[in-house]
């Protein structure tokens, strides 16, 4: 196979029953052949508005036959191809009569080829064949660079872009010392190519490196034009806008005797608990009521202050904290602890000692986790962050 | 099955600038707690609440699902619960017809909005607009209802002085309710002497910053006498959203009220409201809005509202004499507000303020800029 446009000649015969249309062949009652050179002969036969498609090597009583390379034949049926043009050209004959062949036209749906996912080395492959393609000689004037592409894993390679006198040369080679050197997997390079993940993100979470001249990183959305995969048609550019907007406005938030009673708590070193003078069962934060027996929750216990826990997430994405606007560094534990005094699922929610993340164990029904401890602030003032965050009680 | 829905009981917390001193879980719990004790109600699914409506607003609560907030206070684990972002007059509409429909024979409601937790109304009422056009020309709830108090005031022959008479009865009434905002008199000095925070509206022609919280106990008819002696029927409701573009309105036309009014009137068999409604309630949010709503609702003539006030229409007409919407209530609740006077006045419980003999009570409540939505409920003894 392997016509330039990604379709099979057998492909458009074996769709014809599919793509067949009875109205168009209203009073047809002929044969065609298809002579496609290399690739085989087959007989189309239209009669009552009902068709067959044979492969035979017979094309006697044909009202027509159609000789064709595959490219070419391929190209005209899926809409690659002038067919006129072709016809003209020679690319394309017909033998017979060439007006009963040109009812064909009308028996047929366009063939739409599937869409194919490549895999991500045929994507590798495929963003640097282009990258040559898609550079933006408007954008590189004086620029004098090399741009090395460290793609690692097995579907990956090492490329170099060199962009000097407005011309851009790639290479399968890492030359040494490149002005630039974006370092990552195949994987995570064709999601970022795709737009399904942002630089951003990768460089982050270490997933990418960039070495070199950062200033040229953020450049290169101006040197090459956005890659596109084969087969996905460019659309017209549309007059659609992003707008980038903060929304803010302050806010300031009445604790209450309950909370308040609490966040006080913490500035003497105490966990407060609210009991539930029905049910028996410890809130930690307190809150207002009891949603269970729906009565009010006014009895306060001291818990902890050590606990085990039971759940540690890593968090790698930190929302940032509402009364700061600081964002938190990542990655960071949060852990729920069971803190002395409460069972269950009475459950307090904290964080834990940066270094201490690979060191934790969970407990689950009887079994305890990690015992920890909380790392009280110099400087207390009645908020969650008076606690700094809990550490392996050792 | 009866087609009457009963407001049970009713409990709220005083309307107050800043409840510095509580969150509003708390204002709600002291809501909710006299309801239960008044009525004997209880949360057996069967037998109790297993439905309940509550009205919050996301940005003023500062939290996306506001309601999210405040379920475990109102009891509203492990049964239905359904959050009205609009005023909360709608969210008793919405409980009237869980009733109606027979889905339900007990419904609470509970309402809050604490506006001292944004440090701006306006800027939260800008997040009401579109991000592209309508925000980024500042437009918010204040400087739209001055677009409609320009217009309005020319229609009508208002003047400033007809406005400083409004603010001036507002806060007279609100002094004889206890539950109202202590807001203080004011003379007509003062009104017409305090600054422009968007011309034609003067600071004290615009309800001052509020907070309060409210609940409200809903029964079918064939049960109400297992939760009261005295209950105030809801008997008509209407509600009609009007065009979001302010361009695209006619802002004094109250196009969305008398459609809200024609559907509640209907319902509750009201022909006339100057004869057939003893108690008026409307969300005056802004001084103009008393008037302008009252020819709304067909309470004055239309264009004739600077005369009503002159020929001292308000009074007449037993209009806001909780106070109003202008003394202030929250956002969201100012329909609400207007639902518990009239509540009271049938009742027989308004003290200095009682309409002898009041059968009928009309609640208006409106959500959006310039009134955009529009709501009525009737009430009746």
């Amino acid at each position: 196979m392997s016509e330039k446009f990604g379709v099979k000649v057998e492909d458009i015969f074996n769709t014809m029953e599919e793509r067949f249309r009875p109205e168009g062949a209203e009073g047809v009652d002929a044969s065609f052949g298809y002579d496609i050179s290399g690739r085989g002969r087959w007989k189309l036969t239209v009669k009552d508005g009902s068709m067959k498609i044979e492969q035979t090597d017979d094309l006697g009583g044909c009202a027509a036959v159609i000789q064709a390379d595959a490219d070419t034949f391929v190209g005209v049926n899926i809409g690659k191809v002038d067919g006129t043009a072709a016809f003209t050209s020679g690319k394309l004959s017909v033998d017979g009569d060439v007006g009963a062949f040109g009812t064909t036209a009308k028996l047929f749906k366009r063939f739409t080829p599937p869409k194919k996912e490549l895999t991500v080395g045929e994507y590798v492959l495929d963003m640097f064949g282009t990258l040559e393609a898609r550079f933006q000689t408007g954008a590189a004037e004086g620029l004098d660079i090399t741009i090395g592409y460290d793609i690692g894993g097995e579907e990956g390679g090492q490329w170099t872009a060199r962009i000097k006198d407005g011309k851009c040369t790639v290479t399968e080679e890492l030359v040494p010392s490149p002005s630039l050197t974006m370092i990552m997997k195949a994987k995570d390079w064709v999601e970022l190519m795709l737009g399904k993940v942002d630089a951003v993100n990768l460089l982050t979470t270490g997933r990418a490196k960039v070495e070199g001249d950062m200033n040229l990183a953020t450049k290169l959305g101006e040197l090459f034009a956005k890659y596109t995969a084969p087969g996905e048609e460019e659309e017209e550019e549309q007059e659609l806008l992003v707008l980038k907007k903060i929304i803010s406005v302050n806010q300031k938030f009445a604790t209450g005797p309950v909370m308040g009673k609490y966040l006080n708590g913490l500035k003497e070193k105490k966990i407060l608990a609210n009991k539930c003078r029905e049910c028996g069962r410890m809130q930690v934060p307190p809150r207002e009521v009891c949603a269970l027996c729906r009565i009010r929750c006014d009895e306060f216990v001291e818990v902890g202050p050590k606990g085990n826990v039971r759940l540690l997430d890593t968090a790698y994405y930190a929302s940032p904290d509402p009364l700061t606007g600081e964002t938190r560094e990542t990655p960071y534990g949060l852990i729920y602890i069971l803190l002395d005094g409460c069972s269950g699922q009475e459950v307090f929610a904290h964080f834990l000692r940066d270094d201490q993340l690979d060191r934790i164990e969970m407990g689950w029904n009887e079994k305890k986790g990690t015992i920890v401890r909380p790392v009280w602030a110099e400087e207390r003032t009645g908020k969650v962050a008076d606690i700094k965050y809990f550490e392996i009680d050792e | 099955m009866g087609n009457r829905v009963a407001i049970c009981a009713m409990a709220q917390v005083k309307n107050e600038p800043n409840v510095w001193y509580q969150r509003f879980q708390g204002m709600l719990l002291d809501c909710l707690e006299p309801i239960l004790q008044q009525t004997g109600v209880t949360y057996d699914t069967d037998k109790g609440i297993r439905n309940i409506v509550t009205c919050s607003d996301d940005v003023f609560d500062a939290r996306t699902i506001s309601d999210n907030g405040m379920t475990d206070v109102v009891g509203a684990h492990f049964r239905g619960e359904e959050k009205t972002a609009q005023d909360g007059l709608n969210g008793l509409g919405y409980a009237m017809a869980c009733i109606l429909s027979g889905h339900d024979d007990v419904v609470l409601f509970m309402g809050h909005c604490k506006e001292s937790q944004t440090e701006s109304r306006n800027m939260s009422t800008n997040l009401a607009y579109d991000p592209f056009f309508c925000r980024p020309v500042g437009m918010d709830f204040l400087n739209v209802n001055a677009f409609q108090a320009r217009a309005y005031m020319e229609k009508a022959g208002v003047t400033d002085e007809h406005l400083a008479e409004v603010v001036v009865r507002s806060r007279e009434n609100a002094a004889m309710n206890p539950f109202a905002r202590e807001s203080g008199k004011v003379t007509k000095e003062d009104v017409l002497n305090s600054p422009f925070l968007a011309d034609p509206i003067r600071e004290l022609h615009a309800y001052p910053v509020t907070d309060w919280a409210v609940g409200m106990l809903l029964c079918c008819e064939e049960r109400v006498k297992e939760f009261t002696d005295n209950p105030v029927w809801i008997t008509g409701f209407g509600n009609c959203m009007d065009r979001y573009f302010v361009g695209d309105r006619d802002l004094t036309s109250n196009f969305s009220l008398k459609k809200a009014c024609e559907k509640a009137y209907g319902m509750a068999g009201i022909k006339d409201p100057k004869s057939d409604v003893d108690v008026i309630e409307l969300s005056d949010a802004y001084a103009h809005q008393l008037p302008m709503l009252a020819e709304g609702i067909g309470l004055a003539g239309e264009g004739q509202g600077g005369k009503w006030i002159e020929s001292g229409g308000p009074a007449k007409a037993n209009v806001n004499l909780s106070g109003g919407m202008l003394n202030g209530n929250p956002i969201m609740l100012g329909g609400v507000a207007r639902a518990v006077e009239g509540y009271i006045q049938l009742r027989g419980e308004a003290g200095d303020r009682q309409v002898d003999g009041a059968k009928r009570a009309l609640a208006h409540g409106t959500t959006g800029g310039a009134c955009q939505h529009q709501t009525v409920l009737i009430l009746e003894k």
